[in-house]
């Protein structure tokens, strides 16, 4: 079989009425492009939205409409060949993070973010994936972390971040009420996080518990859009929760796992009967319970600060006032709001995989600047966020670019201004 | 052959047939949709999907189906908002409102509503032959537009071009003779009949169903839609 003919037979199979009525539903007016932080930042007409899924458009058109079948025969349409394809593929890998930020500029509300997840499926499935993903999705497949974080790897670290801050780390404990499972990008470079939220967590009487067996929350399959790979990455995270019989599962700073295990397990495999739930929300239940006590205006005199909202926690997730109304006891005064935000927002630039492609680093540092520049226009000092994979783009673009403003994460602000 | 028996076919049998390809052409298209299959959502809700729905709605009529609600985005495309909204704006009350409209429609379903003035249905009819010119060239040097516009998108704009000005042309006796603009006033109604089916000027139903599903999917998420 032709790779095209894979990767048409993909979208194919993904397009129910659900797509397809979308698809027939665009009058192609190219404003969903004004919608995206990376036709923004670079004003390549190739990066509109609209563009992204004209692979989708026209397997569906050519192979289900008669409208379509015609305007072929007429040559009013063009069939969709071979050397088209890896175009596309640089396309929706490196330069879409899959915010679905266009989704809410699309006069028709069309839902972009998940039709480009299905271009990215076929496209999976022909093999046009971009290197730097494949080889990460790989590696996730075969020792079980991205970043490479071995079953050995992992306990020294987590036994590390026990012993420096002093915290406790409950394992694989049978019967606990939560399941906790970070990603690695926080057992590996934001160790501060893990022992953040086990404070909080511990703080409040939480019955909770790491495990061996989910002890890695990111979906590294979710971002090549090669489901079998999705569903294998949530099912170590499902099994360890059936193992201890958990009660809730709840996600760390990781927006894109967020949305796999949140928004998209139940429609493609067996789910266990638990709640799942990020740390966003679950964190100010906390505080609305009484179970935890902030500091009133903690940060009030450390300069403005400032949210940035993570696609897949805040607009995907919906976790957007939460983190606000923690910000608002931590910072009465020095919180405020970048523009646009909440739901309108844009993006960091790093996420949807964007972050682990060497190519795409040109239009995602870009994007970051865009960012950036939204930050200092209201002079902040600090810009807190939920999602360790933003954070790590934030990371990087501060090293390059030298802004002003310092990048925290939430968990550890919180944890920091909790009443003993 | 002379113009009046053109216009005859064109108002008559023509008219019918195409008025009939139309309904079962969009009656195929409606079920072809609603048959490929929906698969159900067992993703529990964390909102409400009915009240992300009516909220939807409510934003697209209270103030016109196609503003999106980013501001920052208005700012950097204002063309496609202003002429688009008149656009349609104008087709809607020349189709529904006008009281030459208003009789055909009556002469079809039996019945007919209160018309506005002529005055007014001829200026916005003015409007929307203009708003659309604006969007033809919005379409020849808008890179994405560029880009995305494909043979189907330029017709697309023709068909309805054509019997916007043909009938704008007939209400003011304009450059040609009454019966002659009249029958290629018909031939481009019944144009665009048979073209909608075909094309996605079909976005008019469509709508209802994106509109829908985005609703559902921003309310699932407590996200305002
Ligand atoms: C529920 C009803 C409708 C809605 C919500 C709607 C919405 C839209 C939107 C959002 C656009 C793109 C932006 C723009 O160019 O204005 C558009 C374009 C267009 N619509 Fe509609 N529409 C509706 C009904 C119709 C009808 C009944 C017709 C014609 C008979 C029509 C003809 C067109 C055409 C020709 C364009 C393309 C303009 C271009 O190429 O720039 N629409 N419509
Ligand atoms: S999902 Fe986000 S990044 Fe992707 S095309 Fe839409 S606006 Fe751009
Ligand atoms: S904004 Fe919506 S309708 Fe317009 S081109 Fe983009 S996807 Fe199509």
């Amino acid at each position: 079989m032709t790779t095209t003919q894979t990767a048409i037979n993909t979208f194919v199979h993904e397009t129910g009425a659900w797509v397809a009525s979308q698809l027939e539903a665009c009058t192609r007016c190219g404003m969903c492009a004004e919608a995206c932080h990376f036709y923004q930042a670079t004003g390549n007409p190739e990066y509109a939205p609209v563009w992204k899924i004209e692979l989708v458009r026209r397997a569906y058109e050519q192979r289900f409409t008669l409208g379509g079948k015609m305007r072929v025969a007429m040559g009013l349409d063009k069939p969709i060949r071979d050397e088209e394809l890896g175009a596309w593929s640089k396309i929706v890998y490196e330069a879409c993070t899959m915010c679905n930020k266009c989704a809410l500029v699309c006069p028709m509300g069309i839902q972009l973010g998940p039709i480009i997840h299905n271009v990215r499926a076929g496209l999976s499935d022909a093999g046009l994936v971009p290197e730097d993903l494949k080889a990460a999705v790989q590696k996730q497949k075969e020792i079980g972390s991205p970043l490479g974080a071995t079953d050995s790897v992992y306990d020294q670290r987590i036994e590390w971040v026990a012993d420096e801050w002093e915290v406790d780390l409950p394992m694989d404990v049978q019967g606990a009420d939560t399941l906790v499972v970070f990603s690695s990008i926080e057992v590996m470079k934001f160790p501060e996080n893990i022992a953040a939220i086990a404070k909080i967590l511990n703080k409040a009487g939480e019955k909770w518990t790491l495990s061996h067996k989910a002890r890695e929350v990111v979906n590294f399959g979710f971002y090549e859009g090669n489901e079998e790979l999705t569903k294998l990455f949530m099912k170590r995270v499902f099994d360890g929760a059936r193992e201890l019989g958990v009660k809730r599962i709840l996600v760390t700073e990781c927006g894109h796992a967020y949305d796999a295990l949140r928004w998209t397990a139940a429609n493609i495999m067996d789910v266990p009967d638990v709640e799942i739930t990020h740390v966003a929300g679950y964190i100010w239940n906390l505080v609305g319970a009484g179970r935890i006590k902030l500091k009133q205006g903690a940060l009030d005199d450390k300069g403005v600060i400032t949210f940035h909202d993570a696609c897949k926690i805040q607009r995907r997730g919906g976790h957007i006032d939460e983190p606000r109304e923690l910000l608002k006891i931590l910072a009465p005064n020095a919180f405020k709001e970048m523009t646009p935000n909440k739901e309108q927002a844009i993006c960091c630039g790093g996420g949807g995989g964007v972050i682990a492609i060497k190519e795409a680093d040109p239009q995602r540092y870009k994007v970051f600047e865009m960012k950036m520049e939204q930050a200092n226009r209201i002079g902040a000092k600090t810009v807190a966020m939920f999602c360790s994979n933003c954070r790590l783009q934030f990371t990087d673009g501060v090293q390059k670019y030298n802004p002003p403003f310092k990048v925290a994460g939430m968990s550890q602000l919180v944890a920091d201004a909790l009443v003993e | 052959m002379n113009w009046s028996d053109i216009l005859e076919f064109a108002r008559g049998p023509f008219f019918y047939a195409a008025l009939l390809f139309f309904i079962a052409g969009m009656l195929f298209r409606f079920t072809r949709i609603v048959l490929l299959g929906w698969g159900k959502d067992r993703v529990k809700s964390k909102g409400s999907k009915l009240g992300g729905v009516a909220k939807t709605y409510a934003k697209a009529i209270l103030v016109w189906p196609f503003i999106p609600w980013v501001k920052n985005t208005f700012n950097r495309n204002p063309i496609i908002y202003i002429a688009g909204g008149l656009f349609h704006l104008g087709l809607f009350v020349v189709i529904f409102l006008g009281a030459a409209h208003m009789l055909v429609w009556k002469s079809l379903i039996g019945f007919g509503w209160p018309t506005l003035p002529l005055p007014i249905v001829d200026w916005l009819a003015a409007v929307a032959i203009i708003a659309m010119l604006i969007l033809f060239v919005n379409r020849l040097i808008n890179p994405v537009l560029k880009l995305i516009s494909g043979p189907a998108e330029w017709l697309n704009l023709l068909v309805v071009f054509l019997p916007m000005v043909t009938g704008y042309m007939m209400t003011h006796h304009l450059f040609f003779q009454y019966e002659m603009l009249y029958s290629l006033h018909m031939l481009a109604v019944d144009a665009l009949l048979i073209w909608i089916p075909l094309s996605r000027i079909s976005h008019f139903m469509f709508y209802f169903f994106s509109r829908t599903i985005h609703g559902a999917q921003f309310g699932k998420r407590a996200v305002s839609p």
